[in-house]
C-alpha cells in the first residue's frame, strides 16, 4: 500500500486553492483621509473583473465611505487576484502533505486561538463548513466570528499553497540534472509539513495523547469592551 | 436514506467485563460491528480504503470511528460535538467531519442525546463549551476555571457542597442517610446526659424551666437540684416526650416500635398507633408503607418474606416457614451471620448495625426461620460447613471479650443441642432472646467487632476454600499434563516398533530376493557349462560376476 501512495498521488498539480471552492483570500486595509477601511472576504476569481468594480462601489455606499475609497479599493482587490492568477498556471506539490493550521484572531469581542490538522491534498476541504461547525458547537453568538475562521484557514493555506509552487519551482531546476524518483515532497515542500510516515505507521495510534488535548482544544475568550480598546490600541502600534 | 428512528434496536457491544451496558441505535444500522469494517462504510468513505495515502487506511479508520463512538458512549445524554472529538485526534480536519458526520447520520453517535438545536443548546452543553457574552464583568479582571480552557463567565454553581463548605462554621452532617442515623441518635443521646451527675437519662429527665438545665431522674429524686434551683422549677420531660418529633421523622427506635406491633397487630391501626405513641395512625400506614418491605407485611401481615437480604426488618417478616434440615448446624451462627450478613451486604453497615441488631435482639419466634433463609443465602457463597466453622470462631472471639454475649449464645447452643424439632427450637430461641432482651445494653462497639469479626471469618475461610479448590485442580491439569506426555512418548515407541517391524520384513525379502538371484545366477552357470563354454574364460567371467553378486 505504501507503494501504491507513493506512486499515484506524488505527481504535481495545477495551483488552485485546495478546498472545495477555490476562492481567493482578499484583505484590504486602505486608509485615507483619517479614515481606516479594514476587510477580509474571500472571492471567487472565475468572477468577471467588472464585479471588483461593482463590489467597491456597493461597499463605499454600505459603510458610507468617503468615494476616493472606491478605486483604492478596487485596485487592492485587483492586484491581489491578479497575483493569484499568476500562480494559477503553475504546479504545486500537494501529495501527502498533512499541515497545522493556526487559528489566533480577534473578531469584535471574540478571541479565537486554535490550532489543527489540514491535509492539502484533500480537495473536498471546506474551510466554511469547518467554520460553521466550530461556531456551532462553541455557541458562538457573534456571527462574524465564522466567515472569520474560515478566511483565516484559507489564508494560510493560500500561503502553503504559493510555498508549495515556489519549492516545485526549484525542485523542478534542480531536477533537471538528475533523473529518478526523488522523495522530495516529504522533505523539501514546506518546512511545517508532517511527517506522515512517523505519525500514521502502522504500529502507532492516531489517538493523541491525553496531555496533548489541551493544545489541540480551541479556545474562546469573550473580552470586555476594555480589553478590546487595549487590544486595538496595540495593534494599531504594532502595525504603525 | 430514510431514517427510521421509532425503531431502535438496543445492541449490547462492551465485552470489556461482566456488565453489558445497552446502547440504542437505529435499526438500520444493525450492520455496525466494533472489530469490522462494513461495506456501508467502505462505501461511504472510500478515502480511507483506496489506498491513496498512508494517513488514510481502515486501520485508521476504525481507530477515529471506534474513539468517536466511544467518546460518545461515555456520556450518551449529552450531544457529541466534532470539536470535542478533533482535538484527540490527529488527522486532516476536513476528514475527521466527514467520518463524524457519517456517524452522526447512522446514529452511531449522537442518537439518543438531545437534540440540541438552537433553542435548547444553551441549557444542553455544558459550561465548559459554552462561549456566552458577558457584560459586567470587573475592569482587569477574568474569573477563570482553568488557565487554558474557555472562561465561564458567571460563577460557578454552588450545587450540592454548599453544605459541606459551610463546615467551618460548625459541624453541619454531610447528606448522608447514614451519618444522621449514626450520630443523630448520639447527639440525642448527648443531650439527655445529667448536669449534675453526669450520667444518662435514659428513661426520664427533669428539665430546668427556667435554663437549659437537665437532671436525671435520680438527681431529683435526691434533691441534686444543683445551685439555686428548688424543686418546683423543674418540669418532668418523658422519653417520649423528648422523642417527639414532627410526624415525618422517624427515629430507630419508633420504626422498631411500629414494626413490632404491626407484627403483633397486624392490620389494626388503632393498636398500632397505640403502641407507637409518639406518632398518628396515618403516620404509622405512611412510614410502613415507605419501607422497602412495608407493602408485603401490610398485605400478608405474617406469612411473607423478603428475599432481598439485605433490608434489615426481613427477620422480622416471616413466620412459620422452616426449611431443611441445614438449619441444625447453622442454626448457632444464626445471629451472627445476621451481623455478618450486614456488613458485607451493606454500604454504611455500621449505622445500620445498631438498629439491626436491637430488633434481632427482641424479634419475637419468627426470627429463627428468616435467619435461615439469610443463612442459607451465605452458604451458597461460602458453603455450609465454612460458614458454621466462621461462625463458631467469632463467636468465641465474642465470648472472650465479655460475659453477655456467652449467655446468649450459650442459651441457643443448648437449645439447639437439647431439642431437635422445630417449634421447640424457637420457643426456645424466643426464650433466650428474651433473656437476652435484658442484656440489651451491650456496647456498640462489641457488635460491631463481632460482626467485623465474623465477616472476616467468613472471607478467611471462603478465601481458604478457594485456595484449596486452586490447589487440587493444579495438581489435577499437572497429572493430566503428565498423562499426556507419556502417552505421547508411548506412541512415538511404538511408531518406532512398527518402523522396526518393516525394517526387518524389508530384509528378509531382501535376503530372500538374494538368494533367488544367486539360484538363478548358478542356473545360468550350470547352462553355460553344460553348453560347453571354455573353462577359463568361465573362470574369470565367473569370478567377476560373482564378485559383483556379492
Amino acid at each position: 500500500m505504501k507503494l501504491l501512495a507513493t506512486s499515484s498521488s506524488k505527481a504535481p498539480v495545477k495551483f488552485r486553492m485546495p478546498t472545495a471552492d477555490n476562492l481567493v483570500p482578499i484583505r484590504l486595509d486602505i486608509e485615507t483621509e483619517g479614515q481606516r477601511y479594514k476587510d477580509a472576504f474571500t472571492w471567487n476569481p472565475s468572477d468577471p473583473d467588472s464585479e471588483v468594480v461593482v463590489f467597491a462601489k456597493r461597499t463605499v455606499k454600505d459603510l458610507k465611505l468617503p468615494p476616493q475609497f472606491i478605486t483604492q479599493i478596487a485596485q487592492s482587490i485587483q492586484s491581489q487576484l491578479t497575483e493569484f492568477r499568476s500562480y494559477e498556471g503553475q504546479d504545486m506539490y500537494t501529495a501527502e502533505k498533512i499541515v497545522p493550521i493556526k487559528l489566533d484572531l480577534r473578531v469584535n469581542h471574540t478571541l479565537i486561538k486554535d490550532q489543527f490538522l489540514w491535509d492539502l491534498n484533500n480537495y473536498e476541504s471546506d474551510p466554511e463548513d469547518f467554520a460553521r461547525t466550530f461556531c456551532k458547537d462553541l455557541a458562538i453568538q457573534d456571527p462574524e466570528v465564522g466567515p472569520a475562521i474560515a478566511f483565516a484557514i484559507r489564508e494560510q493555506l493560500y500561503e502553503i499553497a504559493i510555498q508549495s509552487v515556489a519549492s516545485a519551482r526549484e525542485i523542478k531546476i534542480s531536477k533537471k540534472g538528475r533523473r529518478g524518483v526523488e522523495h522530495f515532497p516529504a522533505s523539501k515542500a514546506g518546512g511545517n509539513a508532517l511527517d506522515l510516515m512517523k505519525l500514521f505507521r502502522y504500529n502507532s495510534s492516531v489517538v493523541r495523547k491525553r496531555k496533548e488535548w489541551d493544545v489541540y482544544e480551541p479556545i474562546v475568550d469573550i473580552l470586555s469592551n476594555e480589553e478590546v480598546d487595549a487590544l486595538e490600541a496595540s495593534e494599531e502600534r504594532n502595525t504603525r | 436514506m430514510d431514517i427510521s428512528q421509532h425503531d431502535a434496536n438496543s445492541k449490547p457491544n462492551r465485552s470489556g467485563g461482566p456488565v453489558f451496558e445497552l446502547y440504542t441505535i437505529p435499526s438500520h444500522s444493525s450492520w455496525f460491528r466494533w472489530d469490522d469494517i462494513h461495506e456501508t462504510e467502505r462505501f461511504a468513505l472510500k478515502e480511507f480504503f483506496d489506498g491513496s495515502s498512508i494517513s488514510r487506511t481502515p486501520k485508521i479508520y476504525k481507530e477515529y470511528r471506534d474513539f468517536m463512538i466511544n467518546k460518545y458512549r461515555e456520556e450518551p445524554s449529552r450531544r457529541l460535538t466534532f470539536t470535542q472529538v478533533r482535538k484527540s485526534l490527529v488527522g486532516d480536519v476536513s476528514l475527521l467531519h466527514k467520518v463524524f458526520n457519517f456517524l452522526d447520520k447512522w446514529g452511531l453517535i449522537n442518537f439518543v442525546a438531545t437534540a440540541s438545536d438552537d433553542t435548547d443548546k444553551l441549557e444542553g452543553i455544558t459550561m465548559k463549551d459554552q462561549v456566552r457574552v458577558e457584560q459586567g464583568a470587573p475592569n482587569g479582571v477574568r474569573v477563570g476555571a482553568m488557565p487554558n480552557s474557555l472562561r465561564p463567565m458567571s460563577p460557578p454553581h454552588s450545587g450540592g457542597e454548599g453544605r459541606m463548605v459551610d463546615g467551618e462554621n460548625g459541624f453541619k452532617l454531610p447528606p448522608l442517610a447514614s451519618y444522621s442515623d449514626v450520630f443523630g441518635d448520639l447527639m440525642k443521646l448527648k443531650r439527655l446526659k445529667c448536669m449534675s451527675c453526669g450520667e444518662k437519662c435514659d428513661s426520664g429527665c427533669y428539665e430546668y424551666s427556667k435554663g437549659s438545665f437537665i437532671i436525671c431522674v435520680e438527681c431529683f429524686k435526691n434533691g441534686n437540684y444543683g445551685e439555686d434551683k428548688s424543686m418546683d422549677d423543674f418540669n418532668l420531660t418523658d422519653n417520649n416526650r423528648i422523642n417527639v418529633t414532627h410526624g415525618s421523622t422517624w427515629t430507630e427506635a419508633e420504626t422498631l416500635l411500629l414494626l413490632e406491633s404491626v407484627m403483633k397487630h397486624g392490620d389494626d391501626w388503632e393498636l398500632v398507633a397505640q403502641n407507637v405513641k409518639t406518632k398518628s395512625k396515618l403516620d404509622c400506614i405512611s412510614k410502613l408503607i415507605e419501607l422497602p418491605f412495608g407493602e408485603l407485611m401490610m398485605g400478608s401481615g405474617h406469612g411473607r418474606f423478603s428475599p432481598d437480604g439485605s433490608t434489615v426488618t426481613t427477620n422480622i417478616a416471616t413466620h412459620g416457614l422452616m426449611t431443611s434440615s441445614e438449619h441444625q448446624d447453622t442454626k448457632v451462627g444464626d445471629q451472627v451471620h445476621e451481623k455478618m450478613n450486614k456488613t458485607e451486604q451493606n454500604g454504611d453497615a455500621a449505622s445500620q448495625e445498631p438498629p439491626a441488631k436491637r430488633i434481632r435482639i427482641t424479634s419475637l419466634s419468627d426470627a429463627g426461620s428468616s435467619l435461615m433463609k439469610q443463612v442459607a443465602l451465605i452458604s451458597t457463597m461460602g458453603g455450609p460447613h465454612i460458614t458454621a466453622v466462621a461462625a463458631e470462631a467469632a463467636i468465641t472471639a465474642l465470648c472472650d471479650e465479655s460475659s453477655c454475649p456467652r449467655e446468649i449464645f450459650d442459651d441457643n447452643e443448648e437449645a439447639a443441642q437439647i431439642n431437635a424439632s422445630e417449634t421447640k427450637e424457637a420457643s426456645s430461641l424466643s426464650g433466650s432472646q428474651e433473656t437476652a432482651t435484658e442484656n440489651n445494653d451491650i456496647p456498640l462497639t462489641l457488635r460491631i467487632r463481632a460482626a467485623t469479626a465474623t465477616a472476616l471469618g467468613a472471607a478467611a475461610a471462603n478465601a481458604k476454600l478457594l485456595a484449596d479448590q486452586e490447589d487440587r485442580e493444579i495438581e489435577h491439569l499437572v497429572a493430566t499434563m503428565i498423562e499426556t506426555q507419556l502417552k505421547k512418548l508411548h506412541c512415538k515407541i511404538k511408531h518406532f516398533e512398527d518402523l522396526e517391524l518393516i525394517m526387518e520384513k524389508e530384509y528378509v525379502e531382501m535376503l530372500e530376493l538374494k538368494e533367488c538371484l544367486v539360484a538363478e545366477r548358478i542356473d545360468v552357470l550350470q547352462r553355460a557349462l553344460s553348453a560347453g563354454v571354455s573353462r577359463w574364460r568361465d573362470h574369470t567371467f565367473i569370478k567377476s560376476q560373482n564378485d559383483r553378486i556379492v
